[in-house]
């Protein structure tokens, strides 16, 4: 399962990417404490002000255009910036962790019941 | 059996298209909605939002009640519980964080 989310900013891809990258620009808007590897394979863990606390790793970096990390729950979260006329469209898309193998075998107890 | 694989068959098809899962996302917002509320929030119409509400209730996503001329959906609480709090609760907590990069960035030009 995904959440998608998309919004175009005024600014530009390569403004936009330091905000994404920068541990110190992360921290103005995606978690309270943010330290990041910005690099395929490098580290991120991500600290909110609830006691939230989670770790990922970057499976893919291109430069002012891709940013996806894995969360170590199994889920994943995208990130894609693209050049439009107002700007920048910033493009993103959250995969759900572990549960859909459990949201499966529920559907398939919840259907065969139905059907009963 | 069959019938149980075709029941999760038309469950994953009819969250197959982004536009279905939106719908069952904004359902679930809301708690109860027709499809005259959903058009109206939406940039399809209101024919177009009924079909697929009723596609989704087919597949067991929704619960259909009729309400005079109009029939209202809910989300049903089982199969995808989990899966509909997740997507409500990720989906609010990227509305925020997407604002607050609008902000810092629009703050640091």
């Amino acid at each position: 399962m995904e959440v998608e989310r998309e919004i175009v900013v005024p600014e530009s891809p390569d403004e936009v990417w330091e905000a994404l990258t920068e541990p110190e620009r992360l921290e103005e808007w995606f978690a309270t404490e943010v330290e990041l590897d910005a690099r395929p394979g490098g580290e991120g863990v991500f600290r909110w002000g609830d006691g939230d606390e989670r770790h990922a790793v970057v499976r893919e970096l291109e430069e002012a255009e891709r940013l996806v990390l894995d969360w170590d729950d199994g889920g994943s979260v995208a990130i894609e910036l693209e050049p439009s006329v107002d700007g920048t469209r910033v493009r993103v898309v959250e995969a759900s962790p572990d549960f859909a193998p459990a949201l499966e075998l529920r559907a398939f107890a919840w259907t065969t019941a139905a059907a009963a | 059996m069959d019938d149980g694989r075709r029941g999760i068959d038309r469950v994953f098809a009819a969250l197959g298209d982004a536009g279905r899962r939106s719908l069952v996302e904004a359902v679930a917002t809301r708690g109860t909605a027709t499809a005259t509320e959903l058009a109206a929030e939406l940039p399809v119409t209101r024919q177009a939002v009924a079909k697929q509400l009723s596609a989704l209730a087919h597949a067991g996503l929704l619960r259909a009640t009729r309400a005079g001329r109009e029939t209202r959906y809910e989300v049903t609480p089982a199969p995808l519980e989990d899966a509909v709090e997740w997507m409500v609760a990720v989906g609010a907590a990227w509305d925020e964080r997407l604002a607050a990069l609008r902000r810092t960035l629009a703050t640091k030009m």
